[in-house]
C-alpha cells in the first residue's frame, strides 16, 4: 500500500530557480459552498464508490493510531525518515476536509497533484497514478466524497523539517523529473479486458506504488516496472515474470488472491496487502477484478511460463511432509518445524488442501530475501485477513530470533530448489524491529 | 474485565456456565472425584458420602442408595490409579462396579502421612489395605443383610453389591438404609479378615473402563491450573539466576508499571529458604502479571554456583568416586579387592548421563489464600506430607492450619513429588494480607525451577575369573545428586555404612551372581547445590541399568559370549537373590524367565536383518529391589554412517509385575514409560550452564512426538503373585537395548545418554580409524 | 478494546488489550477451562481451538485477529461431549494425564475434516505439533483411526 512508501517521496533536497518556480507555481482555486448532496446522482454516486474502493482512499484517509478515526477523515500518522506525515481528510467539512473543494480543484489534485491552495501534495498521494484516472471516473469520484458526511478534524501537523516541507520546491522539482500528467489511453493491440485491468492497475489501484523499485529520489524506477520492491519491511514481489514462485500467477490464481485474498497454489494476502482484497477489491465488480487479473497474466506472462506448474505443485507436495512423518527425525530444525507449523502446513495428495497453505509453493519462501516469512511469522495472519475467518497465530513471543532463522533456514534448503538465505538470524532482528508494538502479550 | 455478552442468557448451555466449582466459599472437605455412568460429569464434591453412609473404615463408605464411594490419597496424573484402587477394594467387597464412585481427598488428619504417590508404588502399596477394607465392609454387610434376611451369614453369598440368600436378595443400599450398621475396624482388626483366594476375582485383573477418562474428553476434568477463586489476582514469579542463595538488590518496576493491569511485586521473605531470591509479579490478569514478571528489572547477587557447568558436576563425580572413603556401601561383600588383585582380566567402563527436565505439560502452578483461620494450597500434588511441613515452616504456621486441595496432575513423572511450587503462591498471598493469588510458572521458568535428573556418573568394573567369560567380582560406583537427601532426609536408605539415597542407586542393586560384589551411592554434593535433584519417572532406574545393561553387554562380546546367554548364567538366584515372598518370591528366577520369553519372542539369533540394523536387548528389576517388576527389553535399529542417526523400529517388553490388577492401565503406563525410555535414550536431555538447566522450552527441548513412535510388542507375564509396580519398569531398559543394539549393528559402544547423532558419528569415525 | 467474536456457538464480547493471547480470555475471561497452557509458544497443541473451524494454537494468538471469528472450543467442539472423536478417544481409552487430551482432540477433529481416512503419515504430519507427555501416541492413533471409521460409518449410512 502506498502509505508505506511516504518515505520515499518527502527526502528530496530543495531547488531554486525562477523558471522552476514558475512551472512550480500554481495558482488557489477559489473555494465554494458545499455542494448539496442532493446535487449528485445517486449513480454518479454509486459509481464513486467504486472508484473510491479501487483506489483504496479510506486506506490511506483513516487514522489507526490513538484509537483509530473515523473513515476518510484523514489524520492517518506516515513515518518517514524525515519526520511525521498525516493524510488530509476527504470528508466534505468545510473548514478541515474538502468541503469548499469545487470539482475543478479537486479533478486537478488527481491529475496534476496539486491542492485546491496551489500548494504541491507530496507524493505520498499517488497522483503520478491517479493522473491516469479518466474524467469521469474522477467526477464520480468527487460525487461520492462530497455526499459523504462531513468530518470536522484536523489532521495533526507534519513534522517534516525545513527545508523538506518547503513543498514548492521539493515536490515541485521531483514533479519536474518524474511525473507525467495524462489520462490513460487504451493499447489497440489488446483487447477491451486487458486495458480495462491496464487502465484500474495502472490508475485508480497504484499497483505500481509498491511493486515496482523507486529511484533514490523515490520515484518509480522506468525500465523496472513491476520488479517488486521492499515496502516497511515486507516485500511487495514482482508481478511481472521475475516473480519467482515454482507456480506461476495464472489468471485464475490472480483473480482468487485480489478477489478472495488467497491463491491456491501461492498464499494469502497478508500484511499490506491484506486490505487490497478483504476491504476493496471485494467490492469492484467481478469483471473489474477479473480484468487486473487478466492483466497481470499477461504481464507475467503466465501462458509462456506456466507449463511447468503441474511439475511444481507434485514436486511441492512430495516435499511437504519431509521430516513431519515417521520414521524418526534428528533434525533439530525439521523437529522445530513439525512442533510450531507442520500442523497447520502439511499437505498430502495431489494439491495442498484449502486452508493449509503449502510452504513449498509460497511466494514467502521462493523471494530473494525472507521479509515475508519473517513478517508474516511475527504478525500472523488475522481471521480477517488471508482467508476469511481463519488465523494464524503471532510467534512474535513463540519463535526467538534464532527459531525464526532456523526454521527459514529450513524451509529453504528443503522446500525449494534456491540459494540459502543469508544472516538469516540478523534479518529475524530486523524484522523484528520493524513491529513497534508486538502483536502479542506473551513471555517466551 | 472480561464481559459475557448474551452468555448470561445463555443458561442452557451447560460447558459456559458449568463453573461450579469456582469455590467462592468451599469449606474443608473432600473435594473431587470420578463418578461412574451419569454421575460421570461431577468433579464435585458431589462424591462425598452423606451422613447417612456407612463407613466401615477410612478409605470406603456404602451409601443407602447403593453407591460406593471409595477415597484415593493417590494423585491422579494419568495411571488412573483411582480405577485400578477402586477396582481392588470394589472386587473383595462385591460391589457392583456401576455404583463405584472414588474420591481425590484433601489433606487432613484422618489421611495423615499418606499423601505420596510416586515410585509406582500405589497398587502395591495398597493392595493388600484396599483388599482388608473391602473385607470388612462385605463381611459387616453380609452379617446385617443375613439379619434382614432371617438367615445367618454363612447361608449368603455377596454378589454385585446385593447379598443372596436362597431365593431372597437385599441390595447393600438398602442394607444400609434399613440397619444402619454402624460397626467399623480397626486396622489390626481388619488384617486379621479373610480375603478373597485369587479364584474368586471378578475385576482384578479385567478390562475396564478407566472412571477419569471421560472428563478428560471433553474439557470437563479440573486440573490445579484451573482453580478459581473469588477477588483472585495472578502471579509470575522473576526466576533468580541460581536456585539457591540468591539475593534481591534491588527491583525497579518502572517499566512494569506501564503494564495495563500490573498490580505490584513482591520480594519473598521465605523462612523456609526453598525459594530464596524470588520475586513475584502481581497482576489482575495472567497476561498482565506476565508480561509484568518481563518487564521488571531485578538485580540479585547470585549464588555461588553461578559458573557451575555440566561438566564441572560431572568431573566433580569423577574426582569423588577416586576417594574410597566417600560414599556408602550398599552391597560390600568380602573378598571384593582380593578377587581383583588376582584376577585374569579387568573390565572397566564409565557411563554418564546428562541432565533430564521433566516437562510435565501442565506447568508448575499453585493458588493460595488465607481464610478463616486456614491456609488453603489449591495445587496438583504428588507428596502433600512432604511440603506440608515445609508449607508449614515458610508460612510460619502449624500444619494444622494448612490444608491441601487435590486436584488432577497435568503430568507428574515426579516433578510434583516436590512441592516447593506451593511455596512461593503462599508466600505471595501472604505478602497480600492472604488475599487468594494463583501463581503460574510459564514454560520457561518451569523449566529454570525444574527438579531435573540429575546428571550422573557411574563406572563399573568387573573381574574375569581365569576361564576370561565368568565375572568373579564387580565394583559398581553411582553418583549422581540426591533428590532425597535434599528433600526429604527421611527417606534416605540405610546401607551398611550410612544412609543413601534409594533413588540414586536403584538398580545397581542387581540381581545378577557377580562373585563378590561393592555397590557404592555417592551424592554429588556439587549437583545438591547447584539445582534441586529431582524424582523423574523411574529415578535411578532410568539409568543405572543404562550402565549396567550396556556393560554386561560389553563385557559378554569382549568375552565372546551370548549377550542372552551371559545374562541367563548369571540369574543363579542364590544368596540375596533367591528373592522372598510376597514382593520377590523366585527372585532372579524370574528376571531370568523374562530375559528367556524376551529372546524367544524377538527370535534372537535367529533372525536376519539388513545392514547396519540390529536387535539388542537389556533386562531390570524395575523400580527398587524390594518391589521387583521383572522387566526384559529389545530394541531394533538402525544406524545411519554417514549421519550418525540411530532410528528405533521395534521394541519388545516382557514384563512380570505379579498380578495385573487393571489389564488396561497397565498396558498404557507401559506404552509410555516405553516411549519415555525412547524419548530420554535417543531425544532428551539438557544440560547445566551458568547454574542453570540449558533448555528453556520446546524450541530447544525435543522430547519425542507421534511420529517418532516405533511399533511396539508389549507383554506382560500371567502371574498370581503380589502386584508391583508398573509406572516406571517400561522406561528402565529402552536406552540400554538401544545403546547394546547399536554396538551389534555397526560396532560402536555408546557410553553417554541421550544418544545423539554426533556421539554416535564421532565414535564412528574413532572406530574405523 | 472491544473484540467481538462468536465462542462455540454464542456471541461474546470481551474487554481487554489487543495483544492478549486468546488462551487466557478463554480460560480465565470465559470460564472455559478445558483448553490449556502448555509451552506458550505454539509448539504443544493443549491450547488447540478452532477458529473459522481450523485448529489454531490460542496461546499466540493475539485477540485482535480472532475479531468476527467463530471460536470453537473443547467444551463447544458437540454439545453432549460425544463428537466421534472424543467417542474414539474414550473407546480407546486414550487420556491418561489428560492435559493435552483436549488440544490433541480439536486437532484430530480438524485432521478428520481435510484427511477423512488419514494415513499414519498423515497422523503423523498434522499431530506432530501435539505433544503428549504421557506419550499416549499409539492410543491416539488407534483413535484416530477408529473415529474417521465411525465417521466414515456416519456419512455413508
Amino acid at each position: 500500500m502506498l502509505k508505506r512508501i511516504a518515505a520515499i517521496a518527502v527526502g528530496l533536497g530543495a531547488a531554486g530557480g525562477i523558471g522552476f518556480f514558475a512551472y512550480a507555481w500554481y495558482p488557489a482555486i477559489a473555494p465554494v459552498a458545499r455542494p448539496a448532496p442532493s446535487s449528485f446522482s445517486p449513480d454518479a454516486v454509486k459509481r464513486g464508490a467504486l472508484v473510491a474502493a479501487g483506489g483504496y482512499c479510506a486506506e490511506c484517509h483513516t487514522r489507526t493510531d490513538n484509537g483509530g478515526g473515523p473513515v476518510m477523515a484523514g489524520d492517518y500518522k506516515m513515518e518517514t525518515p524525515f519526520g511525521d506525515i498525516f493524510s488530509s481528510n476527504l470528508t466534505p467539512d468545510p473548514e478541515t476536509g474538502i468541503g469548499n473543494w469545487s470539482e475543478a480543484a479537486f479533478k486537478r489534485a488527481m491529475n496534476l497533484g496539486i491542492a485546491r491552495d496551489g500548494s504541491q501534495l507530496y507524493p505520498a498521494f499517488p497522483f503520478d497514478h491517479f493522473t491516469k484516472v479518466n474524467d469521469q471516473d474522477v467526477s464520480d469520484l468527487y460525487a461520492y466524497l462530497m455526499s459523504q458526511p462531513a468530518v470536522h478534524q484536523e489532521p495533526r501537523k507534519n513534522t517534516v523539517p525545513f527545508p523538506i516541507n518547503i513543498r514548492i520546491t521539493g515536490q515541485g522539482f521531483w514533479k519536474l523529473l518524474f511525473f507525467k500528467p495524462g489520462r490513460y489511453q487504451n493499447d489497440p493491440k489488446h483487447d477491451a479486458e486487458w486495458n480495462r485491468g491496464a487502465y484500474l492497475a495502472i490508475g485508480d489501484a497504484h499497483c505500481g506504488a509498491c511493486h515496482t523499485p523507486r529511484n533514490l529520489l523515490g520515484a518509480e524506477k522506468s525500465g523496472s516496472e513491476y520488479d517488486g520492491a521492499v515496502i516497511d519491511g515486507w516485500i511487495a514481489p514482482p508481478l511481472n515474470e521475475h516473480n519467482p514462485t515454482p507456480v506461476v500467477w495464472t489468471e485464475e490464481e490472480l483473480f482468487q488472491y485480489l478477489r478472495f485474498g488467497v491463491a491456491p497454489l501461492h498464499g494469502s494476502a497478508a500484511g499490506p496487502m491484506s486490505p487490497v482484497p478483504h476491504s476493496f477489491l471485494s467490492q469492484l465488480p467481478e469483471s473489474d477484478v477479473r480484468a487486473i487479473a487478466h492483466y497481470y497474466a499477461d504481464v507475467d506472462h503466465a501462458a509462456t511460463r506456466s507449463s511447468g506448474d503441474a511439475a511444481a505443485v507434485t514436486r511441492a507436495m512430495q516435499m511437504s511432509g519431509r521430516n513431519l512423518t515417521g520414521p524418526q527425525t534428528q533434525d533439530a530444525d525439521a523437529r522445530l518445524y513439525q512442533a510450531a507449523c507442520g500442523a497447520c502446513h502439511y499437505n498430502s495428495g495431489p494439491a495442498p488442501v484449502s486452508g493449509r497453505p503449502e510452504l513449498a509453493l509460497n511466494n514467502a519462501l521462493w523471494l530473494d530475501e525472507p521479509n515475508n516469512l519473517y513478517q508474516v511469522m511475527l504478525h500472523g495472519i488475522g481471521a480477517k485477513e488471508g482467508q476469511d475467518g481463519i488465523a494464524m497465530p503471532s510467534f512474535y513471543a513463540g519463535l526467538t530470533d534464532h527459531d525464526m532463522a532456523r526454521i527459514a533456514a529450513y524451509l529453504r534448503r528443503t522446500r525449494t530448489t534456491l540459494s540459502p538465505w543469508t544472516d538469516l538470524e540478523k534479518k529475524a532482528a530486523q524484522a523484528r524491529a520493524t513491529l513497534k508494538t508486538p502483536p502479542i502479550n506473551a513471555s517466551h | 474485565m472480561g464481559k459475557l455478552e448474551q452468555l448470561a442468557k445463555a443458561g442452557n448451555k451447560p460447558q459456559l456456565s458449568r463453573r461450579g466449582f469456582l469455590m467462592t466459599a468451599a469449606g474443608a472437605g473432600l473435594m473431587f472425584g470420578f463418578a461412574r455412568k451419569a454421575q460421570a460429569a461431577q468433579t464435585m464434591p458431589s462424591a462425598m458420602p452423606t451422613e447417612a453412609a456407612f463407613e466401615p473404615n477410612i478409605w470406603c463408605a456404602i451409601a443407602p442408595d447403593g453407591s460406593v464411594n471409595v477415597n484415593i490419597v493417590r494423585a491422579e496424573m494419568g495411571q488412573h490409579v483411582g480405577t485400578a484402587l477402586a477396582r481392588i477394594i470394589a472386587d473383595e467387597m462385591e460391589a457392583d462396579w456401576d455404583h463405584i464412585k472414588i474420591t481425590e481427598v484433601d489433606t487432613g488428619p484422618k489421611f495423615a502421612g499418606k499423601f505420596v504417590t510416586g515410585g509406582s508404588w500405589s497398587v502395591w502399596d495398597t493392595w493388600d489395605t484396599f483388599r482388608q477394607a473391602g473385607a470388612a465392609a462385605r463381611t459387616i454387610l453380609v452379617e446385617e443383610g443375613a439379619k434382614l434376611l432371617g438367615t445367618t451369614p454363612d447361608k449368603c453369598t455377596a454378589r454385585n453389591g446385593i447379598v443372596t440368600a436362597g431365593s431372597k436378595t437385599i441390595s447393600y443400599g438398602d442394607i444400609v438404609a434399613q440397619a444402619k450398621p454402624t460397626r467399623s475396624f480397626t486396622p489390626e482388626e481388619m488384617a486379621k479378615l479373610p480375603l478373597k483366594p485369587a479364584s474368586e476375582r471378578r475385576m482384578i485383573g479385567k478390562e475396564v473402563a478407566a472412571l477419569d477418562i471421560p472428563d478428560k474428553t471433553t474439557g470437563k476434568a479440573i486440573y490445579g491450573i484451573d482453580v478459581k477463586l473469588d477477588g483472585m489476582v495472578y502471579g509470575r514469579p522473576k526466576m533468580p539466576p541460581t536456585r539457591y542463595e540468591a539475593k534481591v538488590v534491588s527491583v525497579d518496576d518502572t517499566e512494569a508499571k506501564k503494564i495495563p493491569g500490573y498490580i505490584r511485586y513482591v520480594v519473598l521473605e521465605d523462612p523456609s529458604d526453598i525459594v530464596p531470591g524470588w520475586v513475584v509479579a502481581l497482576g489482575k490478569t495472567y497476561p498482565a502479571a506476565m508480561r509484568a514478571a518481563d518487564a521488571l528489572k531485578v538485580q540479585w547477587t547470585p549464588g555461588p554456583t553461578i559458573k557451575v557447568s555440566e561438566a564441572d558436576i560431572i568431573d566433580h563425580a569423577r574426582t569423588l568416586g577416586k576417594d574410597a572413603k566417600n560414599g556408602t556401601h550398599v552391597f560390600n561383600d568380602d573378598g571384593v579387592d582380593a578377587t581383583f588383585k588376582s584376577a585374569a582380566k579387568v573390565i572397566t567402563a564409565e557411563y554418564t548421563c546428562a541432565s533430564v527436565a521433566h516437562y510435565q505439560l501442565e506447568p508448575l502452578n499453585a493458588v493460595a489464600r488465607h481464610i478463616d483461620g486456614m491456609w488453603e494450597i489449591h495445587a496438583g500434588n504428588q507428596w502433600q506430607s512432604l511440603v506440608l511441613p515445609q508449607l508449614s515452616k515458610a508460612l510460619q504456621v502449624p500444619e494444622e492450619q494448612i490444608v491441601m486441595r487435590s486436584y488432577l496432575l497435568g503430568g507428574g513423572f515426579g516433578r510434583r513429588l516436590n512441592g516447593d511450587y506451593s511455596i512461593p503462591a503462599a508466600l505471595a498471598s501472604k505478602a497480600i494480607g492472604g488475599a487468594p493469588v494463583k501463581l503460574i510458572l510459564t514454560r520457561s521458568d518451569d523449566m529454570a525451577f525444574d527438579s531435573i535428573r540429575s546428571p550422573s556418573l557411574q563406572t563399573i568394573s568387573v573381574a574375569l575369573d581365569s576361564s576370561g567369560k565368568k565375572i568373579s567380582a564387580m565394583n559398581y560406583t553411582a553418583t549422581a545428586g540426591w533428590p532425597t537427601q535434599v528433600m526429604a532426609p527421611a527417606f534416605l536408605a540405610k546401607g551398611l555404612d550410612g544412609k543413601y539415597d534409594p533413588f540414586a542407586l536403584s538398580g545397581a542393586d542387581h540381581w545378577y551372581e557377580t562373585g563378590p560384589t561393592r555397590v557404592r551411592a555417592i551424592s554429588n554434593d556439587l549437583a545438591n547445590r547447584t539445582f534441586r535433584p529431582g524424582w523423574l519417572r523411574s529415578v535411578s532406574a532410568g539409568w543405572t541399568p543404562w550402565a549396567l545393561e550396556s556393560f554386561i553387554d560389553e563385557v559378554a562380546h569382549a568375552t565372546g559370549q551370548d549377550p542372552v546367554e551371559l545374562r541367563l548364567s548369571m540369574f543363579t538366584a542364590t544368596g540375596r537373590n533367591a528373592g522372598e515372598a510376597p514382593n520377590s518370591t523366585n527372585g532372579a528366577h524370574r528376571q531370568a524367565a523374562v530375559v528367556q520369553k524376551l529372546a524367544e519372542k524377538i527370535g534372537w539369533g535367529k533372525t536376519q536383518l539388513p545392514a547396519d540394523t540390529a536387535l539388542g536387548i537389556a533386562t531390570s528389576f524395575g523400580q527398587e529391589r524390594g518391589m521387583p517388576t521383572w522387566t526384559a527389553g529389545a530394541a531394533q535399529v538402525h544406524v545411519d554412517r554417514k549421519t550418525g542417526i540411530v532410528t528405533c523400529q521395534k521394541l519388545w517388553l516382557v514384563i512380570d509385575a505379579g498380578t495385573i490388577v487393571d489389564p488396561g492401565g497397565a498396558l498404557a503406563q507401559t506404552e509410555g514409560a516405553a516411549l519415555w525410555g525412547l524419548s530420554m535414550a535417543l531425544f532428551e536431555g539438557t544440560e547445566i550452564v551458568n547454574g542453570t538447566i540449558k533448555a528453556t522450552n520446546l524450541n530447544n527441548y525435543t522430547p519425542l512426538r507421534i511420529p517418532d513412535v516405533p511399533d511396539m510388542d508389549i507383554e506382560f507375564v500371567e502371574s498370581a503373585e503380589k502386584p508391583m509396580g508398573l509406572g516406571e519398569p517400561g522406561v528402565t531398559v529402552i536406552a540400554p537395548a538401544i545403546g547394546n543394539a547399536i554396538f551389534r549393528a555397526v560396532g560402536v559402544r555408546m557410553r553417554h545418554l541421550p544418544m545423539r547423532p554426533a556421539d554416535v558419528l564421532r565414535e564412528l569415525n574413532n572406530h574405523t580409524v | 478494546m472491544t473484540t467481538k467474536f462468536e465462542l462455540n456457538g454464542q456471541p461474546v464480547s470481551v474487554d481487554a488489550p489487543d495483544d492478549t493471547p486468546l488462551l487466557w480470555i478463554i480460560r480465565d475471561e470465559l470460564n472455559l477451562t478445558g483448553t490449556k497452557f502448555g509451552c506458550g509458544i505454539g509448539e504443544c497443541g493443549a491450547c488447540t481451538v478452532h477458529v473459522g473451524g481450523r485448529a489454531t494454537r490460542s496461546c499466540i494468538t493475539p485477540l485482535s485477529s480472532i475479531e468476527g471469528a467463530a471460536i470453537t472450543t473443547i467444551e463447544g467442539l458437540d454439545p453432549e461431549g460425544n463428537h466421534v472423536v472424543q467417542v474414539a478417544w474414550r473407546d480407546q481409552q486414550v487420556p491418561q494425564c489428560g492435559y493435552c487430551q483436549s488440544g490433541q482432540i480439536m486437532q484430530a477433529a480438524s485432521l478428520l475434516k481435510d484427511y477423512p481416512q488419514p494415513s499414519d503419515d498423515q497422523i503423523d504430519g498434522v499431530m506432530g505439533g501435539s505433544l503428549c507427555r504421557c506419550m499416549t501416541y499409539v492410543r491416539i492413533r488407534k483413535a484416530i483411526k477408529d473415529a474417521a471409521g465411525k465417521q466414515g460409518g456416519a456419512t455413508n449410512g
